[in-house]
């Protein structure tokens, strides 16, 4: 098809086919088309990119598949929860109406492009949209609390744009009382073995199977009669699928039923089945020039990590979500059979938007998955799409009366999936204000959550504060609030809100030592650090989290080959533990073995790509490995995902000089001054005769070099001033115990020196005229705390630019010159 | 004694297939047509003189 641009020229219309599937995971995808059971994936897969779709957090379907549609995180978007405060008094689900920004179908619209979009959640009542719209009541039987008969099924206003449509798609409606035994028997092969009035469940797979069918049918019937540039529907059906019978999915869950086990161990399996067989069909009604997407927000745990129990929280069901959906892209220009890395739920929006040759919106919090094309692309942008001026679509109206209903038909959907409590909705229930009073927490706290996935402490912290009561604790908000609270160094109120915790055993002992060692570290407390993780890992020798903080504070004190043992078991548990990785990585960097450093950073990136200070470690690794073209591309990538770090500027400027690129050293120097204000070069380690010969180096090649190892004492007690203040020059020298009371109102930039404990010593005793090699047990406890704490607080700073130096080479002192020249 | 109904048949796969009345989950993949050719396939099923033995049924 053709399309007529601006200028009159006829350009090639790029058609889009979106497929959201919610919760599909590869885990069981691979599985079903490696045995033949998903043949059209496949042949997407085969002929396509594929990919892990990064969720958020917290993982709840409406949050991400708005974030899907917008490419903003959704403390932008405004979609919170399941469900809202209604203002009245009452609670109601969540719609269209609570969307604070644009979709991408309001994008389209704008630009004259025509979009089908079906049953995407939320997208009640549906909006005025160049195109066809139905929202996701559309397949709903329920009325009110009540379940409409077949013969008397009415639609509610708000669910379908165009009007004119409504008879059309109405008539493709299948109730859940139609589907028979011949349906539910591929899910439930012994389906007759099952006392249908006494187990809900069958009903349940038919309301599935129902609702699963008319969305696809509404689909088929607007893509065959309706023109398009755009067609994205959503099936919440796998999800649906999954929380009602994975446990029951092979292998068989410890203690499970056998007998129920056998009934429904094919029902995911059925489902996913059941969703290729609907692929099958959308992709021979589609030509090779459609490009055609498939993602899911969110995976779903299917084997050893399938939890035993649904905490009983208010989403509780959520826990069973896998942190990475697919992706899954076919289509001209974009790579046939190849992986692609580092996509996450809010790339779609612009992604879709750098298909059809639009431009990205700077504000969005997504960025378009150029990698999936077999070609350059370029990607155009604009500020953002809420400054566009055009019309691109708005909320039909709709009475309050259906809005009534429609409401209470989706909050019970809700309930029938766990996510909230049925008692709580009825209106006679005593309890009322009280669970209204509980959403609007609920909320907030889902916000705070979304604060903190995006990096927001002090807006999370904000948020938790206000909505913590310790006369009604509850452990999600104080575990947040100590976390966010050390992420913003606000010790103190961490210490404080843990104090409560311990004083009213409200998490496991292990649970809190993690806590309290997190603090210990952010205070530089490394042996309180490491004796709580020990203890918390004693009551608790499986915990990722604390394996990961434990593997962290050894690489800090260079007890590399700990640390490893550490990250070596989460992988062993969690194969897919970018932070394990990254952890292995950094032992390695410490150690100079860098092929097996880098090994470990690109398995980091490769599981989880927005990950910059991995990327960093790359571009360090790779730097060090003289691979300066290759370092640059790491940095640039760690640059583009944090923009705010100096030392990526400073390696970029120090690589580009040394493959003699005035044009970018420029560039980032320039870049590099709206970074920081004063920098001072810090050089520390401890006073052996490695420290020395460092500093004596650089003062041979002109470098004045303030401070003396030999003078320790001469330096003022830094603990209430500045401690550089008495410091004139840039290069200055600092006994490690210094270190920590280095004020953040300069830039700076660490030259570490590494030197073992008992060279020190010997070479301190030489210098008081003791004999070299006498032990002094005082001298060396004091000169392991001293390097312990430094290296604690060292590995705390995400904003340092640290160069640490073992030996003194060659190659080394040129890397060393050019990091601290100015 | 009414009319015997015909069956209704729809394209699967490029061949023809009989849509059973207590439908199939290939059919129901088929979107549009399909759920049409299933409504009217039950359609005739229950207009029947002979209305099945049931077992089809849920």
């Amino acid at each position: 098809m053709k399309r007529k641009t601006c200028q009159g020229m006829e350009k090639k219309k790029n058609k889009v086919l979106l497929i959201g599937w919610d919760a599909a995971d590869w885990k069981i995808m691979d599985k079903l088309m490696a045995n033949g059971l998903m043949p059209a994936m496949k042949s997407l897969v085969d002929n396509g990119v594929r990919g892990k779709l990064a969720t958020l957090d917290p993982p709840l379907s409406p949050m991400l598949w708005t974030s899907m549609s917008t490419g903003v995180r959704p403390y932008r978007h405004g979609v919170i929860g399941f469900v809202e405060h209604d203002g009245k008094g009452g609670v109601r689900s969540v719609s269209s109406h609570y969307r604070k920004v644009k979709a991408f179908w309001n994008m389209l619209t704008m630009e004259g492009y025509k979009s089908n979009v079906i049953a995407w959640w939320p997208s009640n009542p549906v909006e005025s949209i160049n195109g066809c719209m139905v929202s996701n009541l559309f397949q709903q039987e329920k009325k009110g609390r009540e379940t409409m008969e077949r013969e008397n099924w009415e639609i509610p206003e708000g669910t379908i744009y165009p009007e004119s449509l409504k008879e059309q798609l109405m008539e493709l409606r299948v109730h859940p009382h139609d589907i028979t035994g011949n349906l539910v028997m591929p899910f439930v092969p012994q389906a007759v073995a099952l006392d249908k009035k006494k187990d809900k469940r069958l009903t349940v797979i038919s309301k599935f199977i129902a609702h699963a069918t008319t969305v696809h049918a509404a689909c088929t019937e607007l893509m065959e009669t309706q023109e398009w540039d755009l067609t994205a529907v959503y099936h919440d059906a796998i999800d649906h699928f999954s929380h009602g019978f994975m446990k029951f999915h092979p292998p068989m869950m410890p203690n499970r039923d056998k007998e129920e086990y056998e009934l429904f161990k094919d029902v995911v399996i059925g489902a996913y089945v059941f969703h290729d067989m609907m692929l099958d069909r959308l992709l021979k009604m589609i030509d090779d020039d459609t490009t055609v997407i498939i993602v899911s927000d969110h995976g779903f745990h299917s084997d050893h990590l399938r939890p035993a129990h649904i905490p009983k929280v208010p989403s509780g069901p959520a826990i069973e979500h896998a942190p990475y959906g697919i992706f899954v892209a076919k289509g001209p220009g974009i790579k046939k059979g190849e992986r692609i890395h580092g996509a996450s739920v809010l790339d779609v929006t612009p992604t879709l938007l750098t298909l059809f040759d639009l431009p990205v919106g700077r504000d969005m919090d997504g960025k378009p998955l150029v990698n999936i094309f077999d070609h350059p692309k370029s990607v155009r942008y604009i500020d953002s799409w809420e400054k566009v001026d055009k019309p691109g679509g708005e909320l039909v109206s709709v009475s309050e009366e259906s809005l009534e209903a429609t409401n209470e038909a989706a909050l019970q959907q809700l309930v029938d999936l766990g996510y909230i409590d049925e008692m709580k909705l009825d209106d006679s229930n005593e309890d009322q204000q009280e669970y209204l009073t509980g959403i609007i927490k609920e909320n907030q706290f889902y916000l705070a959550k979304s604060y903190i996935s995006g990096g927001k402490h002090e807006d999370a912290l904000e948020i938790l504060l206000e909505i913590e009561d310790k006369t009604n604790p509850d452990f999600r908000f104080l575990i947040d609030i100590i976390n966010s609270s050390i992420k913003t160094k606000r010790y103190g109120l961490a210490k404080e809100y843990l104090h409560f915790v311990r004083k009213n055993d409200i998490m496991s002992k292990a649970y809190m030592d993690t806590l309290e060692a997190k603090i210990a570290l952010g205070l530089n407390d490394g042996e309180t650090a490491l004796r709580m993780l020990q203890s918390a890992l004693k009551s608790n020798p499986d915990a990722i989290e604390i394996l990961i903080e434990l593997g962290r504070l050894f690489n800090s004190i260079r007890e590399l080959k700990k640390a490893r043992e550490c990250f070596s078991k989460v992988i062993e548990k969690d194969p897919d533990n970018a932070h394990a990785y990254h952890g292995v990585g950094v032992s390695y960097l410490r150690e100079e073995s860098y092929e097996n450093a880098l090994d470990y950073f690109l398995n980091a990136v490769e599981r989880m790509h927005h990950y910059p200070l991995a990327h960093f470690h790359i571009g360090e690794t790779l730097a060090l490995m003289n691979e300066h073209e290759a370092a640059i591309s790491s940095f640039e990538v760690a640059l583009t995902m944090n923009p705010d770090l100096p030392k990526i500027y400073r390696w970029l400027i120090d690589l580009h000089e040394l493959i003699n690129n005035t044009k970018a050293v420029e560039f980032y120097r320039d870049k590099l001054k709206t970074k920081i204000i004063d920098e001072k070069v810090i050089i520390t380690g401890l006073p052996g005769p490695k420290l020395t010969s460092v500093i004596e180096l650089l003062r041979s090649r002109g470098f004045i070099v303030e401070g003396d190892p030999d003078k320790i004492n001469e330096i003022d007690s830094p603990l209430n001033n500045d401690i550089l203040a008495g410091f004139k020059q840039r290069i200055c020298y600092l006994p490690e115990n210094l270190i920590q009371n280095l004020l953040s109102k300069y830039d700076y930039r660490i030259v570490i020196v590494n030197d073992d404990v008992e060279t020190v010593s010997d070479y301190l005793n030489s210098k008081t005229k003791l004999r070299k090699s006498s032990y002094n047990p005082d001298l060396i406890d004091g000169l392991v705390k001293m390097d312990i704490t430094a290296r604690i607080w060292l590995g705390q700073q995400p904003n340092l630019d640290i160069f640490y130096i073992n030996e003194l080479e060659d190659d080394k002192n040129e890397l060393l010159i050019s990091f601290v020249k100015d | 004694m009414k009319k015997k109904q015909e069956p209704v048949f729809i394209k699967m796969n490029g061949k023809p297939f009989e849509v059973p009345p207590g439908g199939s989950l290939g059919v129901l993949a088929l979107g549009n047509v399909g759920v049409r050719a299933w409504k009217k396939a039950k359609e005739k099923f229950e207009k029947k003189d002979v209305p099945g033995d049931g077992k089809e049924k849920k």
